[in-house]
């Protein structure tokens, strides 16, 4: 037994680095409080522990794939890379934060124990291997964003988003949980590796409830990931929240709960079988959907927030496409999506951010003529904008191409063509935001104070890679594609 | 020789690069660069088409570049150039080359303006060059970026309007395209040739099927409109030529010249280089289809431009009617018509570009452009009495876009309508109603500016000066000579035309 504790200790090291690191921003938080608003400590205690995390991640992709803690876990190159992805995410939500109005200055260091909170519910989620691990890492993950969500506690949408995600969260992890039970009265298990041979078994009338519980299971992770029909809430929480916490919201939860979403799928359903069929088409008509209403919603946004809301619902349609191929090589688009994502979507709030606390609104308005005003920040903008609507020769189009060329390889022409329209909607509120920043006329000369010299070089260092991973994107494809899914 | 065609591909880069680091404020410096990077990459063009072997029928050895990309995806670095793209090629470098000192008066952001010129000019080239899909499709889509910003940023007064419907309406036909393309890769195996067009050529997938929400498809057939889409928008053929006229008349003059000199060229090219030789049953069985089409943009283009107004938009119209006869020329599939089709591409290149250049340099001094004005009086009149030189030019350009003979519109029509004739002889006698139309509607509209008293407004108006004359020069040169004489053009592009031809022939 101690073996076993021994070894499960020994791959759980990233996760361990980051409870560490809570505990002890919690320590240095309680004895920092006396000296001012000054913060900058915590953050680079912070930035230390997670830099600590992402090494710890790096050593364990060339591990072979384990299970620990009684196959409570698996640890493999997947799991990892989907870590890298979130602790990269929450390590640019921290940096963004320091540098935001929007967070109260005495809150920031809350701010940056939760997320960093968050992160650890999002890491259990990403190499979850049975039901109850998935539960707990859903919950920690939605408890905290709950808190995060509210953190301007004097502006009543931050309180309103907050009340919406936390009543959407309880609701839609009460059905889940309720799904888990029935999986479990039918099979006998919650094992994912225990479970995946014996539904191939079951047959008749337990066949439609066996169904229905998948059902239920979906609704908790399509709530996570805000797809369709359970992305009601994700606009009026990413406009509530402060920045800082809608870029880490646009990330972190997602992809964690695309990585559970991934495993689950491929365990359970890569085997044909007549539930295999119609999880299939449940994924087909959600990717279409999510990707249809996020994106066509988008459209008439005027909050820049809310459009990046919309929008990431139309991404996450996208990845979902990903998943429905239920191969390796739909797992490596998806992992390269992510990637790409990351950088795009931190940018993006980003320079939102900057304006936002310039002009105290979010509105399409304060982007206007901003080449004028702030050329460098425009252009940067601009780009990871082209790069979100998938224009070569940029990330976004890279991961565009990696995902309508799974779905084309296997012959869902359909969903590729579906996929196609969608990307021209997308563009089309990309480019008026674009037409906004370079074509019209500011309305005073003024210009953007800008960024602070840190800050700067931060956002040029996230908006290179959009650039380079849309032409040098060999080293990263083969990284995600050695990303086996570990089934035992 | 090898490295030529990377010469072309990147100069203008080179160029961009220079210009991006001269400070702010140098406005003469600016121009001065970007003058002589056209200047040279033109130079390189001729240079091409110096060493270019015209007896070899497909790419010219001498000239492959190939090197690896992607290689887990098979995607190269891959390219070359043939009999076809070559002329536009070398209009490419010749338009870009003019436009420079087409844009000398351009006062706004001149240096964004130049930066985008080049890379627009290093797009287009790579479009022409590339043989390989994925890097084909890169080119194809970055071109929208300056396009985009050109309009956008230094159009007219609807700017904003027309390039968004420019860019929605190109980005909606290439993305399906896109699809098309990954879909031939795995129809090809994901091979090491999977993204090489050349050999995807010859007809290799008219057996395949698809299946679409459980009704069959011929995947040849298809994907042979998927293609076409992305290509008809971009000629554009009618119904999808709705974006032109906005395009055209908001974008700036050397903008305008670079658009219908060129950019329209590479839907043409497209069929050439890609729907016909990958899918020739499709494109022989839909031969009636892509020849009505061009037929009705023939005569709906001419009655269009005979409604206008404006003089831009009536040649934004007549380059939908001349684009037609392309069309008509591809859908004979004959050696005649197809010969006279990518003559008439080159063509309708110098001679249209004519045509904007000095609607820009007309513009320079009216600030309008009405032919007749909205309330019904006459924008111009008696141009001809106050601006002789112009007037000259203007008629070489004129008469050349009409296609009379001697000039060099007349030989690519001529050898369309003979291509033609034996296979549909109704379109090719409705053509000619067409070619009456563009008659009439470029004379009615130079009696109405040239003609006449001279106008109050006009006699302030200066003749052309040393600047302006000498880039309208090398194109009427070139409509005069290739009026004559078109054997240079036509004899670097009859073996790679007539390999094309011989494929088309078994299908």
């Amino acid at each position: 037994m101690l073996d076993i504790l021994k070894i499960s200790v020994q791959m759980y090291l990233p996760e361990l680095i980051c409870v560490g690191l809570m505990c002890l921003l919690l320590v240095a938080e309680a004895m920092h409080k006396d000296e001012g608003t000054d913060r900058s400590k915590i953050y680079i205690l912070a930035t230390a522990g997670l830099l600590a995390t992402a090494c710890a991640l790096m050593m364990n992709l060339h591990i072979k794939p384990t299970l620990g803690f009684y196959n409570a876990v698996v640890i493999d190159q997947f799991s990892t890379l989907i870590k890298l992805i979130l602790v990269f995410g929450t390590l640019g939500s921290l940096w963004l934060s320091k540098s935001s109005n929007d967070i109260y200055s005495d809150l920031k260091s809350e701010f940056v124990v939760l997320a960093i909170g968050t992160l650890i519910g999002g890491m259990l989620l990403a190499s979850a291997n049975n039901m109850l691990t998935v539960y707990l890492g859903i919950e920690i993950l939605s408890i905290l964003s709950y808190v995060m969500t509210s953190l301007k506690r004097e502006d009543s949408t931050s309180t309103e988003a907050g009340m919406k995600y936390a009543l959407y969260g309880g609701l839609t992890a009460g059905i889940m949980l309720f799904g888990m039970s029935h999986i479990y009265g039918l099979l006998g298990s919650i094992q994912f590796t225990e479970l995946a041979p014996k539904i191939a078994s079951v047959q008749g009338t337990d066949l439609v409830f066996l169904m229905a519980a998948f059902l239920l299971f979906f609704a908790g992770l399509g709530y996570k990931i805000s797809a369709f029909p359970f992305h009601m809430w994700s606009p009026d929480v990413y406009q509530g929240a402060p920045i800082p916490v809608t870029a880490f919201f646009a990330i972190v939860p997602k992809m964690a709960g695309i990585a559970v979403l991934i495993r689950f799928s491929n365990l359970f359903f890569s085997v044909s079988s007549p539930l295999s069929t119609v999880w299939i088409g449940l994924l087909h008509i959600v990717a279409a959907l999510t990707m249809t209403v996020g994106n066509v919603t988008a459209i008439g946004q005027d909050s820049v927030k809310r459009l990046l809301a919309f929008s990431s619902i139309g991404h996450v349609g996208m990845m979902i496409l990903g998943i429905v191929v239920l191969d390796e090589v739909g797992t490596r688009a998806i992992l390269y999506y992510g990637m790409a994502y990351l950088f795009m979507t931190l940018v993006a709030f980003w320079i939102t951010s900057v304006l936002n606390d310039t002009y105290g609104t979010d509105s399409q308005a304060i982007f206007r003529g901003l080449i004028h005003r702030h050329p460098s920040m425009a252009i940067m903008m601009t780009v990871v904008l082209f790069s979100l609507a998938g224009m070569p020769p940029f990330s976004g189009f890279v991961a565009k191409f990696n995902i309508l060329s799974v779905v084309i390889e296997k012959k869902y022409y359909g969903l590729a063509f579906i996929a196609a329209i969608n990307s021209v909607i997308g563009l089309y509120y990309y480019m008026k935001l674009i037409k906004e920043m370079v074509f019209s006329k500011p309305e005073s000369t003024e210009m953007v104070p800008g960024f602070t010299d840190g800050t700067r070089v931060l956002v040029v260092a996230l908006t290179l890679p959009v650039l380079f991973m849309g032409i040098f994107w060999e080293g990263l494809m083969s990284l995600s594609g050695g990303a086996k899914l570990f089934i035992q | 020789m090898n490295g030529l065609l990377n010469w072309i591909l990147w100069s203008p880069i080179v160029g961009l690069i220079a210009l991006l680091v001269i400070p702010k404020g140098n406005d003469n410096a600016i121009r001065w660069t970007a003058l002589v990077s056209t200047a040279f990459t033109f130079i390189l063009t001729l240079v091409l088409y110096a060493k270019f072997d015209q007896s070899i029928p497909g790419m010219q050895p001498d000239f492959l570049v190939k090197m690896p990309w992607i290689e887990q995806f098979h995607i190269f670095y891959s390219l070359g150039i043939d009999g076809i793209s070559l002329p536009m090629t070398i209009l490419n470098g010749l338009l870009f080359f003019l436009c420079v000192p087409a844009s000398w008066t351009v006062e706004k952001n001149i240096k964004g303006y130049f930066a985008l010129i080049l890379m627009l000019q290093s797009t287009v080239f790579g479009v022409f060059f590339s043989l390989d899909f994925f890097l084909f499709y890169v080119y194809w889509e970055v071109m929208l970026i300056p396009m985009f910003f050109l309009i956008g940023v230094w159009g007219g007064e609807n700017r904003e309007y027309a390039a968004v419907k420019f860019f929605l309406y190109t980005f909606f036909g290439s993305i399906v395209m896109l699809v098309g393309i990954i879909a031939l890769y795995y129809a090809t195996g994901k091979g090491v040739d999977s993204f090489n067009i050349l050999a995807m050529h010859g007809g290799k997938f008219s057996d395949l099927q698809v299946n679409i929400f459980g009704h069959d498809f011929s995947f040849e057939k298809l994907f042979f409109w998927a293609m076409f889409l992305g290509f008809a928008i971009k000629v554009p053929v009618f119904p999808f030529h709705t974006w032109l006229p906005h395009a055209h008349v908001q974008a700036p003059t050397a903008v305008s010249v670079i658009l219908a000199g060129v950019l329209l060229k590479m839907g043409t090219y497209g069929f050439l280089r890609f729907s016909f030789p990958i899918f020739p049953a499709a494109s022989v069985e839909y031969s009636g289809i892509i020849g009505t089409l061009g037929l009705i943009s023939v005569i709906y283009g001419a009655l269009c431009a005979m409604a206008q107004d404006d003089i831009k938009k009536l040649i934004a119209y007549s380059s939908v009617s001349h684009m037609g006869f392309v069309m008509m020329g591809l859908s004979a599939m004959t050696t005649t018509g197809m010969n006279g089709a990518v003559l008439q591409m080159f063509n309708h290149g110098t001679s249209t570009a004519m045509m904007f250049l000095l609607i820009g340099v007309l513009y320079e001094r009216s600030h309008h452009r009405w032919i007749v004005r909205p309330d019904g009086s006459k924008g111009f009149g008696g141009l001809y009495t106050q601006m002789p030189k112009y007037s000259i030019i203007f008629i070489i350009g004129m008469f050349a876009s009409m296609g009379l003979p001697g000039l060099s519109g007349f030989i690519s029509e001529a050898l369309i309508f003979l291509g033609i004739y034996a296979k549909f002889t109704t379109m090719t006698v409705l053509a000619l109603i067409g070619l009456l139309l563009g008659a009439a509607y470029l004379l009615w509209a130079f009696k109405r500016m040239f003609f006449g008293e001279v106008a109050e407004s006009v006699k302030e108006y200066d003749d052309m000066n040393l600047r302006e004359v000498a880039y309208m020069l090398p194109l009427c040169a070139a409509v005069i000579v290739f009026g004559i004489f078109p054997a240079p053009i036509l004899n670097i592009m009859k073996a790679s035309v007539g390999q094309l031809v011989d494929l088309l022939a078994k299908y």
